[in-house]
Order: C-alpha cells, then structure tokens, then sequence
C-alpha cells in the first residue's frame, strides 16, 4: 500500500466522519436552530471535504462541493435567507455530496450531470442576490482556492537533465554578475540535513523570517536531486543560497532565525563586504524549492509563464521571493531507503558548492564566516529534539489489530475459567496462595477484557445517522410523509455488531415505509397526523442491547400475511398459528405482503435478511404489531460477540450450549409437568402456563441413554417472551465461550447457531433456540 | 495428537514434481487406494473424535477444532455409501483445503506419496455416477489403481434437505 493509498483512506474516514457531522448539524438546523455556530460547522466539513478531494483530484466532487459552499457562504454572510426550501437544497445537496464521496472511494463514475440541478439552484438562489448575471457558476473549478498549494517546479534547461536523467550535477551558477556590493550584504547558505521536514521544520518559514530582516533573494540548489528511483518523498534534497541585504544586522541576528533548525541543517553566513548588488534590483532568479515528486508530466511541462498564471496561491509575502511551498501529499516513488546512501557530510556539500561554483563574489579574505557546522548529533534519534509533543487525543488503528486483541484476551478469558474450574476443593485447601492468585488473575483478565470491549464500542450514532438520508428519499419515492426519530444514539455497541445493523435496519425501514406507513389521505381518514412517524430507538437492557423500529403505520395485516402463508405451504391449512406466529412469519425467505414488487420492497428478501444477519450476530427480532396503529420491530443484539455466557449441556454425548442470557430457569425433568397436544407433542406446564416442548436430543437424531427422569429441562425465553422448553440430558456447568463460526469451513446447520472450543479442546455447538423453536413450528405445520 | 509421518516412496526421494507430473498423498479405505494432490493437503492427524453436527448427512463426521478454527470431518467411506466408518485411533484425518476453507477426511490409513506423471490420468469409466462424480481421474500405480478424489464433490451436499 502507498503512502497516497494511506492518505486517500484517511481522507475516506474523514469524509465519513463528516457526513455524519452534517447529519447532525442538519437535523438540529431542521428542527429550527438556526444559529452561525452550525452554519459554519456545516461550512467547515463542507469545505474540508472539497479541499482533499482536490487534493486528491476528485473534480466531480469538488466541483460541486464548490457551488455548495459558495451557497452556504451567501447564507453565512446573510445575503441569502435560511428557509426551508434552502434547508432542504441543503440537505439534498449532502446526499450528492455523499455519493461523491462514494463514488470517488469506489472509484466508479457518476452521471455527468448528476447533482446539475442541485447546482443550477444553488447557483439560482445566488444570482437572486446578487442580481447580476456573472458566470461564477460556470466552470467552478477553474477558480476554486483549495488550501493545498501545487508543487512548483522549476525547468530551466540544463536543470531538467539533471533532476530526469540523473546526469552529471551541472554546476548551479548565479546568473548575476559578480558586481561590488556595499556593506549590509549577506549571503546565506543554508543546506537542510534529509530529515528537516520530519522534525516539522519548513524551510519557507525560515526565509519569510529573514525576509523580515531585510530584502532577501533566494535562489535553490538543485543538483542534488537523484533520480526518481532513489528519490525519498519526505526527505529534502535541496539547499539555498540566500542573498540578504540589511544594513544594519549582526550576524547573530541571522544565525538567530535558524536557531530552531540547529542540527537539522548547516549554516554558512558570508559577509559581502566589498561587492556591491544593486539593490533596487534584486535578483529574479526564479525559486524552485521542490524535488520534482512523482513526474506530473503536466506540472512538468509547464513553462514558467504557466506556472505563475497557474491558479497557485502563493504564500509568501515579500514580493520578490516567490517560494513555493513543500510538497504536501506527494506520491512516494522512493524504492530504496535512502538509508544505503553515503550519508552527505557538510564538508562534501560546502566543498562541492564551492567547487562547482564559478568565480564567486565572495572574497577569500572573508572575515572567518564559514562556521564549522554543528554535528548532526541529534541524528535519528527522536524525542530528545523535544519539539514534537503533541498532545494527542485519539488515534486511528486498524480493526485488525484491535480484533487480534479482543481474540487473544478472550481465550485468555476462557483459559482462565478453564483454570479456575480445575480446582476443587481438595486443591483449594492445600494450595491457598495460587487460589488467591487465580482470583486476581480472574479479576485482571475481566478487566482487561472490558478495557478491550471498551475499545471497539462505538456508538450506534454511526448507522443511525445514515438512517435520515434513506427516510427522504423513501418519503420521495413512496409520496408519503414520512418522520424519523432517532433515540438513544449514544448507545455504545461492538464494533462488529454496527457493521452487521446497517442492512437490516435498512431493510426494516424500508419495510416500514413502504408497507406501515400509509399514504396521508388515508392517513387523515382514520384520524392520524398525515406525517407519519418511524422511530429508531436503541437501549441497553442487560447484557443485550435493544434496536428497536416503530412506525404508526397500519400494521401487518395478519390476514393476509396468513393467506399468503398457507399459499406458499409455509402454514399446514389445519393449523391456526397465533397472531404472534403470524407475525413472525414475515420473516420466512420469500414472503412478501406486497401486492406488486415496487422498486422499494417486495421481493421478500427484505425481512429474511433481516432475522439472518441478526442470528448470525447472536441477536434475535421480535416482531409486534397492532392492526392499523403500527408495528414495532425489536432487535435484540449481544453487546458484544467476542465472549458469550452459556450454560453447558448434554445432549447424547456431545456437548451443546445454550446462550445464558436466553435461559429463564432450569429444572428435573422428573419434577416437571408435561402434558401431551394433539399434534403428537409435548407441552410443559410452568406456573399455570404451558411451554412448548423440544427434546433436543430427538430434533438432533440422536439417543439419549438416560431415564426420562432424569433428564432436565431448560427453560428458555425466546423472542417476544415466548418461552420454549429444551429437553436436555445433563447439565453441565456455566461458562464463558468464544464463538466461532461454523461457516467459516462449512455452512450453516439448522437449529445451531454456531460452534465454540471448550477447555478440553474440544468443539461444542450452540443451541439456535430461536431456530429451534421456528422449525418446530413449520414442522408441526407440515 | 501426533502427526504422521510421512513414509516417502522410495523410486522418487529425489523427485520433483513438475510441469507433467503431479504428487499425491495416497491413502487407504478398506483395500482400496485413493490419492488427493499433495498441495492441498494441510496436515494429517490421527482421529481423535469429532463432535457430531445434528441435521447433516452420514458422512459427515462431524467438527474438530483445528487450532481454534472449527473444521469439519467428512467419512470418505460413507461418502462412497458403504456404511460409516468405526473409527479408532489408528484411523487417520486428512485436513486439506477445499476453495478457501479447510476440511478434514476420514480415511484408513495413509500409505504413500506417489509421484506420477498427468499422461497416466486416465478417465473414470462412465457408469456408476457415484464414481464419475467423485473421482476426477484414475492413476495406475505399482500395477493397482488409486482413484483421483474430487474434493469438491466429496464435500458438497453435506446438508440434510428438509
């Protein structure tokens, strides 16, 4: 990966971050605050944005970026008035900018007029202002003032050779003719060890200080520069030559200016005594202070003229030293570390300087000018420079590693249960201090594991806020009215777990768009508000966390969804499943209650996606719904995925676990009630209540070899406090486990939700309670 | 568990398999010779029990942990549909990789390396489906026959329907 890779992938996350920003800015400006401080964070991301894509040269993107910023400047100056409609432009105008962004990122091309009309009413709205018909909103581009200033190069002929070809330095020469100068003169040469920009010194600073002094001309040594090949992207491989003149300055005062520089160049101050520059005319002699990067061949072959017509902002403000600036985000062509290079001594480069230079204005009966440059002590070393404690606040890193981590902590977790589990009670008694040990080492790891957990949270805050985008433009599509509501966006969920929500959120949305909410004239028929409102909601309940998705729509029509089951033989027509299992069924891949396949829903693939990226995660979805007041959608999801507390269990011989967090409670089977249905099954009655029966054993074909009686049951709550009852044959113990994949090798398997290692090594798998239950059903419906 | 090693055949110590040659690990199912090619082979090791997966068929063995993966182990022998293996300890597991992921084969016995060139592939007889479907080619060697085992079909339609 390039370091330009690395830079485009920062500027990605960044524009992510941004995104999210605007949403929230917008949300807060749509419900009517309307102060500068958001106009101007909305400014700000807007502008950030525009200014690494053309960094990155992203046109499209800055582009219209550019016609939007140029909007939001008129707003923020308040030439143009913050209404709706311009909220709304606004809002509209995040979208584009966002698909841009994903455009750019995924490298595909947009419509060439895509966001056109967007930008004709930006430009629209502007002109209303400023009643004139300028053409500011033609070609944008060509005027925009990004803050990454292009590199400047210089091609005089001769130099061109030297920099491409790696030919023999040609000697760099004053173009001035040695001419008497009076006092006052000075000429310093500066040489900048490679690392100068690593120790975040910029040489331009340094001349703008000098030129403070006094009028300065500064012209760069070139001949340097190795071929492309050898060409280190951050390292310096110019020097300068600096003419100065200020009458009345010490050569301490100069040597001063480079003072924060001290050991990361050398210094030669020369006093021009007896040679006279006329000053009035400074020399012109053109600055390139950048090594060619990658050869831009259009940078390349632009000539000078070009080069100072070009759009380039310079930053200097003496007039006479036109400088430009460092490279800022160059393509890295180095191949070989500069490291195997002799490394250039001071002596070298002076010795070289002079030689090469011709007859020079500079009289060898110079006062003892040249000072013995200061030993690059400092070398690579680092911190002791002391001038980069930045105070640092968050940093990025790569979810690998994190996640290399949370898996090495979790088996430790396990290992450390493993352990604990071993000693009994005969071990405990004679060996006290390794059981005061292994409690610390329990604690230490528990805390080490949320510590790591802590890490990968994130609040949910990151999928919601692309929830709003979806409703409008669903709300568009459909003609409804539609309203969402985000609650609780603060919450902080595994990382993980966010990545697997968007889909299914998205699909429930879109589910409760499409088919819940109704259009608003039917809507004002039945006596409801003609907006209509989805809520986003999520809450940490226990272990678990709640995502939960409400709409006063019209809710499922059960009938139908019960038609068109038996229809497709998902329900046996002598069978009559509750409203709860109606609505469950709406989960069942395929089904759709759609009449037609709009270009919103209606394959029927939403809501089976849904429940399968949801099981995958270890959640479940509950379905509820009041016919013609709405339905709510609940995700229940694991806070994390990394460890899972279950219970151990036997069924046959093989060991199984169930989710702990799913179990009401456990008993004998001997103490227990069951009663028979007339499908053939069993129920089990619990305090009045009867539970539905599955002897896992039989579901799994296998056989147990135990007295029924001396079986257990394990009582779990499935979904919407639906509770079924497994038959298991032993119960082991609790415990904590890694989950793994049974994917990963294989394929998924009916009625088990995955697989995890125990302490003896071997694989367990994981009950899937909910999918159990499920199957039961079709089963018994079949 | 102890790996096997290897008992390299003798004619071909110092054999490098080729362009027009092709390595195989050979192994054992009753009196029967099979061969996989040696570059998909990952590891073998002893069998040392499996835990059986519910609503797969019978030649599915079963899953292992292979270093904190979790692999799955298909009965060569049942694949064939000669009834399950009752595996001991001398039975050997074939961890090789099928696409990306990593399965394991149950198998009796693992008795050779072969070095044999890809001319000497010859066709399965047309016939049974169960052989064309399982066997990719048919390699004569030492004068007795080792079938070429099609992995991807060995582990395909490992789920039990309905």
């Amino acid at each position: 990966m390039s370091d330009l890779d690395d830079f485009k992938a920062t500027y990605f996350d960044e524009c992510s971050e941004l995104m999210n920003e605007l949403e929230e800015q917008f949300a807060a400006i749509e419900g009517g605050e309307r102060d500068a401080d958001r106009l101007n964070a909305v400014f700000r991301a807007i502008h950030s944005i525009k200014g690494g894509a053309g960094a990155f040269g992203f046109s499209a993107l800055v582009g219209f970026a550019h016609a939007y910023e140029t909007l939001l400047d008129y707003v923020r100056d308040g030439r143009v008035e913050m209404t709706d409609d311009v909220v709304n432009l606004c809002i509209r105008a995040n979208d584009i900018v966002g698909d841009h962004i994903n455009a750019a990122q995924s490298g595909e091309e947009l419509d060439a007029d895509y966001g056109q009309e967007e930008k004709q009413r930006f430009d629209a709205i502007a002109r209303g202002q400023r009643g004139d018909e300028d053409e500011w909103s033609g070609d944008i581009i060509e005027e925009f003032d990004i803050e990454f200033t292009p590199v400047r190069v210089e091609l005089s002929v001769g130099d061109e050779e030297a920099v491409e070809a790696e030919a023999a330095p040609e000697p760099d020469t004053f173009d001035a003719p040695p001419m008497p100068l009076e006092p006052g003169h000075w000429e310093v040469r500066f040489t900048p060890y490679r690392q100068l920009y690593s120790r975040a010194n910029d040489p331009l600073l340094l001349f703008r200080e000098l030129a403070a002094l006094g009028e300065i001309s500064v012209r760069a040594i070139l001949t340097d520069i190795p071929a492309l090949s050898d060409f280190e992207p951050f390292g310096v491989y110019c020097s300068w030559e600096i003419s100065l003149f200020a009458p009345d300055l010490s050569e301490a005062a100069i040597r001063e200016v480079f003072e924060f520089v001290d050991g990361d160049c050398s210094i030669e101050v020369v006093p021009l005594g007896h040679t006279m520059l006329p000053a009035a005319a400074p020399i012109p002699a053109p600055v390139a202070a950048v090594p060619p990067a990658k050869a831009d061949e259009n940078l390349m072959a632009l000539t000078e003229d070009e080069v100072a017509a070009a759009p380039v902002r310079l930053v200097v403000d003496t007039p006479s030293v036109p400088v430009a600036e460092k490279p800022v985000a160059q393509e890295p062509v180095a191949q070989e570390p500069v490291a195997d290079e002799p490394a250039l001594s001071f002596a070298d480069l002076a010795n070289e300087i002079s030689a090469s230079a011709p007859p020079r204005p500079v009289p060898v009966a110079a006062p003892k000018a040249v000072v013995a440059p200061k030993p690059a002590a400092s070398g690579e070393g680092g911190e002791e420079g002391g001038n980069r404690s930045v105070g640092v606040q968050s940093i990025r890193v790569d979810l690998d590693k994190v996640d290399r981590v949370v898996n090495m902590v979790s088996e430790l977790v396990i290992t450390q249960s493993m352990l604990t589990q071993q000693m009994d009670e005969n071990l405990r008694a004679r060996y006290t201090e390794l059981v005061r040990g292994l409690e610390v080492l329990a604690q230490t790891t528990r805390g080490l594991q949320d510590s790591v957990m802590a890490i990968r949270a994130q609040p949910v805050k990151s999928v919601f806020s692309r929830m709003p985008r979806l409703v409008r433009e669903l709300a568009t599509k459909t003609g409804k009215k539609i309203k969402l509501e985000t609650i609780g966006e603060n919450t902080e969920i595994d990382k993980t777990v966010i990545e697997q929500l968007s889909d299914p959120l998205t699909h429930m949305i879109r589910n409760s768009a499409d088919h819940g909410i109704e259009d608003p004239e039917k809507r004002k028929a039945r006596g409801k508000p003609d907006i209509g409102t989805i809520r986003l909601s999520a809450e940490q309940a226990g272990g678990n966390i709640l995502i939960i998705v409400e709409d006063d729509g019209n809710g499922i029509n059960r009938e139908r969804v019960l038609q068109l089951a038996r229809d497709k033989g998902l329900v046996a027509p002598d069978i009559t499943p509750t409203d709860e299992q109606i609505d469950q069924l709406i989960f069942a891949p395929g089904f759709s209650t759609a009449d037609a396949v709009s270009d919103i829903s209606g394959r029927g693939v939403g809501m089976d996606v849904v429940l399968s990226n949801i099981k995958k995660i270890g959640g479940s979805v509950h379905v509820r719904s009041w016919s013609g007041k709405g339905s709510r959608v609940t995700l229940r999801l694991p806070l994390t995925l990394a460890v899972l507390d279950v219970m151990l269990v036997k069924v046959g011989e093989s060991p199984y676990v169930v989710p702990l967090s799913s179990i009401v409670e456990t008993m004998q089977c001997s103490g227990a009630i069951f009663e028979r249905v007339p499908s053939g099954g069993q129920v089990l009655q619990v305090r009045g209540e009867y539970v539905q029966v599955i002897d896992v054993a039989q579901r799994f074909g296998m056989h147990s070899n135990k007295a029924p009686d001396d079986r257990f049951v394990v009582l779990c709550e499935s979904e919407g406090s639906q509770k079924v009852a497994l038959v298991v044959d032993d119960i082991i113990g609790q415990q904590q486990v890694v989950i793994k994949s049974l994917e990963e090798n294989f394929e998924q398997v009916d009625g088990i939700a995955g697989g995890t290692i125990l302490g003896d090594g071997n694989v367990a798998l994981i009950v899937d309670v909910q999918g159990l239950r499920v199957h039961q059903i079709h089963q018994n419906a079949a | 568990m102890e790996a096997l090693s290897l008992r390299e055949d003798n004619g071909d110590k110092t054999a490098v398999a080729g362009q027009n040659t092709l390595q195989l690990i050979a192994f054992s199912i009753g009196d029967q010779t099979y061969g996989v090619e040696i570059t998909t082979v990952r590891e073998i090791r002893a069998w040392n029990g499996a835990t059986p997966l519910p609503n797969t068929r019978d030649f599915v063995r079963g899953v292992i942990n292979l270093r904190g993966t979790i692999v799955p182990i298909f009965d060569l022998r049942a694949r064939f549909g000669d009834g399950q293996t009752s595996p001991t300890k001398n039975h050997v597991v074939v961890v090789m990789s099928v696409g990306d992921k990593w399965v394991g084969i149950l198998v009796d016995a693992v008795s050779d390396i072969l070095t044999v060139s890809r001319e000497d592939i010859h066709n399965v007889p047309e016939g049974n489906a169960i052989d064309t479907e399982l066997l990719n080619g048919i390699i004569t060697h030492d004068s007795r026959m080792v079938g070429l085992i099609d992995l991807h079909a060995v582990v395909n339609g490992a789920k039990l329907d309905g």
